[in-house]
């Protein structure tokens, strides 16, 4: 596979030779392009395949492509089975308010910091950039023992209060917030606004496509978040959707094996939210990912 | 760039700062400890009548819950101001994480469903109750019903015990009582009687009878697995106390399984699982039982697993309410018949340190009258599986008629436990000690590994096993360090 | 300078965000550091009211504790394989991609597809298809159901079933599976990022390259990576920082046991070995483990920096 061809369709004068060589070419890059895309949808499609069959057609020794029979029943079996309906709502209720403390806490930081002059400003600052670096385990071993301490095991507020601060959002929105002209503001000042008034009516709305971004990866962390939820929150009023789900599947007692139909149509249920999310809002998902570089 | 290597720069003084911090913090008070003297005077007056709410952790589920509450008012009809809060917390480890957070908090509960390691974990802490003083007291406590009963145990009491589940309380090294037993279990031999009928298999009572059965059985059904054993650990921990070869100990060094008659038979059970005779249930990936009643695929013919799970190990009814087999129950087999071991499991009960005296002796009088009552004992045998704890509740009528209509069906809980009382003196327990859970967990995982690991590169079984070993012995000293 | 009034608003904006971090990152960092130098420390003992001294012995445990070496073992093996391999795929993806018109935005939503997923939930789709269904792996009886997808379409090439996932499987056939998994896990965000870059190239350059006639291959190297350097040191750094805390695609893959049955915690991380000292009482062991993850990864990136610093060009 040659790797220098990218600008080929820029070339205007091109021989009969050169045309030929540029389809070849071109022909290629289309080949790896599709059979790399193949292999990146596969797991997608292995997904849906295996959770429409019947355990038996499952394990065929050699696997159908296409389900014979088509078998929805593994959906509301495994929604059963998982109980995903409450981890649904835990999960969505952990997102929904830890997004919106999360989105306060992070615009009134970010104001502070782009708006406001006080002393220590940018030496705080690159304080709160330095701990950036360090691992989140390193965190989590104190917090476990902290909201232990606090009572807090087991609860909803266990799940939010300990991640409302995100200083990757405080970093993003302040830089938004800076490419806002100061005109605006000293405007405003004059007309004798308030701060709170000014930041309500002018900045937010200015700075809603980075909050959407925001938004949509913290309900994406909430709806990944595996880690923290298994140690501190194991009870099933409070498990959320990724804890639950891996524990959700073993073997069922009728057949002997994990019906592993209905543990792949509990992973399609699970994920589906995801892709509707990322199909609507696709342009807020890359943009807010192209800047930042974790994942939720 | 500038800006990201002052980023760094600002980390590391924040950490150096940090250090100081450390370097800083004053060291907490005398560490009081488990002690070799009894950790609790019972107050000269015994239970003052005083109102105490108090708190119990356990794993019951909601047949057994319903036991419980219609013995509590039984129980404050003598004791109104005790209010007994109980509370499922989840499996037993749950129990343990939950109660091992709270006591870094002071929130402990005040009786709480236990195995003996959990026991030596809380001990680090020093919060068990140690039971000496409430068994040994001769304080008379009135009642509301204006009868009296001692604080203490009676002789009779403490005779009706089944002595090695009695003893279990005293196995922390220091010869003192935490935890008085609740029900307990063993593991059994569940079979498939009718199968093992038709093709006239009889039932063995050693392992050598049991691997020429696996190999007649491979034989009958090729593409089966004759035998899931449920728990590795177990079945490690059992052949060690069969073989008297050594498991561990409570004093002195602790892990004392590396030897060579315990290598030996770990060679033996790798060669009965290449040989395709049986699996367990982490090689197998959930419990044995699912895979010993299944009806369909593979098939399995015998399993062994906790007496207490009985209705677990019998197969689904079919449409007309009939069970696709019928299961028979035995003794697990033996190296020995005539000396028989068998491992003795199911909860105990301990109490915990509280800075009010009187919630501790309320506790008491709730665990005493728990464990003492012959009625409360048989009933929840029969709900729960376990087996009584006190000898006189096999004379009890209705637990007599319980186990008397014992089948492999409908009754196959009574079977259970009729096998189970069966074969009292082949119980025995490990010491308990900070580290005893750790040797459980690598003793379970060192026989996984020997029976599953592929050879490769000129391995020999030999090497692969001692390896395994001494990983494993690796494991225990680092965790107990 | 500063007028005290507003000085004093502008901490009032700041407060929920100070009062948070005080506790759960402040605090931690501190506690952190305290636990690590109290020798063997436990929260229950310390509980129980026992004393620690002050030394570096839970440094000196963790190091010289093998299950510890074989932790950073595998963390650096998942670094060293996924991180290039991810990398260049992803730089191949991204110039193809920003040379072709149609169906390039279909392309790249299929492509960045993998980002919005559940690591556990796709590792256990990984699992499926990678796990043979039956019993007595690799025994002389081995009973097998199905081989799985992947093994039946490797039997189309005539490769025998390889047994990755399942009891008695081999470290190289674990490893073969995750590296798989994590490369197909970490594509969509390098392609994303490399394609940002592309799409910034000064579109002069090239037509500038053109007139003089430079060969397309020289046109790549001197051209399109030079100018997409800081995206390409920005990927590999954020790369190597996401391998080191690898702990989620092994769960989905192999579950809690972090291996097979028989091989558990074989495939354990530098992150699962903090939890797992944590969840048996030991926040010493942790805190010295977690000081240790943290100082490698700082030399790593300090190191990734110096190289790109001497080849990035900005």
């Amino acid at each position: 596979m040659k790797i220098d061809t990218m600008h080929e369709l820029n070339v205007q004068d091109v021989s009969n030779k050169q045309k030929v060589g540029k389809i070849i070419v071109t022909t290629l890059l289309y080949v790896f392009l599709i059979f790399m895309a193949i292999i990146v949808l596969f797991p997608f499609y292995w997904m849906i395949n295996s959770s429409l069959k019947s355990i038996g057609e499952y394990l065929l020794p050699v696997p159908t492509f296409w389900p014979h029979r088509i078998l929805f029943v593994n959906y509301i079996d495994a929604f059963k089975t998982a109980n995903l309906g409450r981890l649904f709502l835990n999960t969505v209720y952990v997102g929904v308010v830890s997004t919106l403390l999360s989105l306060v806490i992070t615009i009134l930081s970010a104001f502070a910091f782009a708006r406001l002059e006080f002393k220590g400003k940018n030496v705080l600052f690159a304080c709160l950039l330095a701990t950036m670096m360090i691992p989140g385990e390193l965190f989590t071993i104190t917090n476990y023992g902290t909201v232990n301490d606090l009572g807090w095991m087991n609860t909803y507020t266990v799940l939010i209060v300990p991640f409302l601060v995100s200083i990757f959002y405080i970093y993003l929105l302040r830089q938004n917030f800076k490419q806002i002209p100061n005109e605006l503001y000293l405007a405003a000042k004059v007309d004798g606004t308030s701060d709170l008034k000014y930041l309500i009516k002018v900045m937010i709305p200015l700075a809603l496509p980075t909050l959407i971004s925001i938004t949509i990866l913290k309900m994406m962390g909430a709806w990944n978040s595996y880690i923290w939820p298994r140690l501190v929150a194991r009870d099933i009023d409070h498990t959320l959707i990724t804890v639950g789900l891996r524990n959700a599947f073993t073997i069922d007692p009728a057949i002997g094996y994990v019906n592993y139909p209905q543990q792949m149509a509990a992973v399609v249920i699970v994920s589906a939210p995801l892709f509707l999310v990322f199909i609507f809002l696709r342009k807020y998902i890359m943009k807010g990912v192209s800047r930042s570089g974790i994942k939720g | 760039m500038k800006k990201f290597l002052s980023t760094i720069l600002a980390v590391l003084m924040l950490l150096t700062t940090a250090i100081g911090f450390a370097a800083c913090t004053p060291g907490p008070g005398p560490n009081p400890g488990p002690s070799a003297e009894p950790n609790f005077d019972v107050p000269a007056e015994g239970y003052d009548g005083s109102e105490v709410t108090i708190k119990f952790y356990h794993t019951m589920g909601s047949n057994l819950t319903d036991v419980l509450n219609r013995y509590i008012p039984l129980f404050n009809e003598l004791y109104p101001n005790i209010t007994i809060v109980h509370e499922q917390v989840g499996g037993y480890d749950d129990v343990r994480d939950q109660i091992s957070t709270e006591i870094t908090e002071g929130t402990q509960p005040n009786i709480a469903y236990c195995y003996p390691d959990h026991v030596a974990m809380y001990n680090l802490a020093g919060v068990v109750t140690t039971l000496d003083n409430l068994i040994d007291s001769e304080i008379v406590v009135t009642r509301a019903d204006d009868t009296t009963e001692v604080l203490g145990l009676t002789a009779a009491q403490k005779a009706d015990f089944i002595e090695g589940y009695y003893n279990e309380g005293k196995q922390f090294g220091d010869n003192l009582m935490y935890t008085m037993p609740f029900s307990k279990s063993t593991e059994v031999l569940y079979y498939n009687k009718t199968f093992f009928d038709a093709n006239g298999l009889t039932v063995p009572t050693t392992w050598d009878e049991m691997e020429a059965l696996c190999a007649a059985i491979k034989l009958l059904d090729p593409t089966s697995i004759p035998l899931g054993y449920d728990s590795e650990a177990n079945w490690f921990i059992t052949m060690c106390e069969q073989y008297g070869s050594g498991y561990t100990s409570a004093t002195g060094d602790h892990f004392i399984f590396d030897n060579d008659t315990n290598k030996a038979f770990v060679k033996e059970i790798r060669e009965w699982y290449q040989a395709g005779y049986l699996t367990t249930q982490e090689i197998y990936g959930a419990y044995t039982s699912t895979l010993f009643v299944s009806t369909e695929g593979t098939k399995s013919y015998m399993s062994i697993g906790s007496s207490a799970g009985a209705t677990h190990q019998r197969p689904a009814q079919d449409t007309n309410g009939n069970y696709p087999f019928e299961v028979g129950i035995a003794p697990i087999p033996q190296l020995n018949p005539d000396d028989p071991k068998a491992i003795s499991q199911g909860p105990s009960v301990c109490i915990f340190q509280k800075e009010n005296p009187q919630e501790v002796v309320a506790s008491w009088l709730f665990v005493k009258f728990l464990t003492t009552s012959v009625e409360f004992q048989a009933e929840f045998s029969m709900a729960s599986g376990y087996v009584p704890v006190l000898k006189s509740v096999a004379d009890n009528a209705i637990y007599k008629a319980f186990v008397d209509a014992a089948n492999g069906g409908s009754h196959i809980s009574a079977l259970s436990a009729k096998v189970c009382l069966e074969q009292q003196e082949s119980y025995y327990v490990s010491p308990a000690f900070n580290g005893s859970s750790t040797a459980r967990d690598q003793v379970g995982l060192l026989l996984q590994t020997c029976l599953t690991t592929v050879l490769s590169g000129g391995q020999t079984v030999d090497d692969l096993i001692d390896s395994a070993f001494q990983d494993a012995v690796d494991e225990c000293e680092y965790s107990a360090g | 300078m500063y007028d005290t009034k507003r000085q004093w608003k502008a901490w009032l904006y700041l407060l929920p965000m100070l009062v948070l971090l005080a506790v759960f990152t402040i605090w931690p960092i501190i506690n952190t550091v305290r636990m690590s130098m109290l020798e063997k420390y436990q929260a229950l003992a310390a509980a129980g009211g026992k004393t620690f001294e002050v030394s570096f012995y839970n440094f000196k445990d963790v190091l010289s504790y093998n299950k510890f070496l074989t932790c950073l073992k595998n963390t650096m093996i998942l670094c060293v394989v996924t991180v290039p391999v991810s990398s260049i795929l992803a730089l191949l993806i991204a110039v193809f991609l920003n040379s072709i018109r149609p169906l390039k935005r279909v392309l790249q939503t299929i492509f960045f597809l993998p980002y919005v997923t559940n690591s556990i939930a796709i590792g256990m789709v990984f699992a499926a298809m990678f796990n043979i269904v039956g019993s007595f792996h690799g025994t002389p009886n081995q009973i097998i159901e199905t081989a799985g997808i992947i093994n039946n379409m490797l039997g189309v090439f005539g490769i025998e079933p390889i047994n990755w996932i399942n009891p008695g499987s081999t470290y190289g056939a674990n490893i073969t599976v995750l590296v798989i998994y994590i490369v197909w896990n970490a594509l969509p965000f390098k392609i994303l990022i490399l394609l940002g870059g592309l799409q910034g190239i000064n579109k002069q350059y090239y037509d500038a390259a053109k007139v003089d006639g430079t060969p397309r291959k020289r046109i790549f190297t001197r051209i399109t990576v030079p100018l997409l350097s800081p995206m390409i040191a920005y990927v590999v750094i954020t790369g190597f920082i996401g391998g080191f805390k690898e702990y989620t695609s092994i769960v989905g893959i192999f579950g809690e046991d972090m291996g097979p049955a028989g091989a558990s915690k074989r495939l354990n991380t530098m992150v699962g070995f903090i939890y797992d000292a944590l969840e048996n009482g030991r926040q010493g062991r942790a805190s010295a483990a977690a000081l240790i993850l943290f100082a490698i990864i700082l030399v790593v990136t300090l190191i990734n920096l110096y190289v790109s610093k001497k080849r990035v060009h900005y």
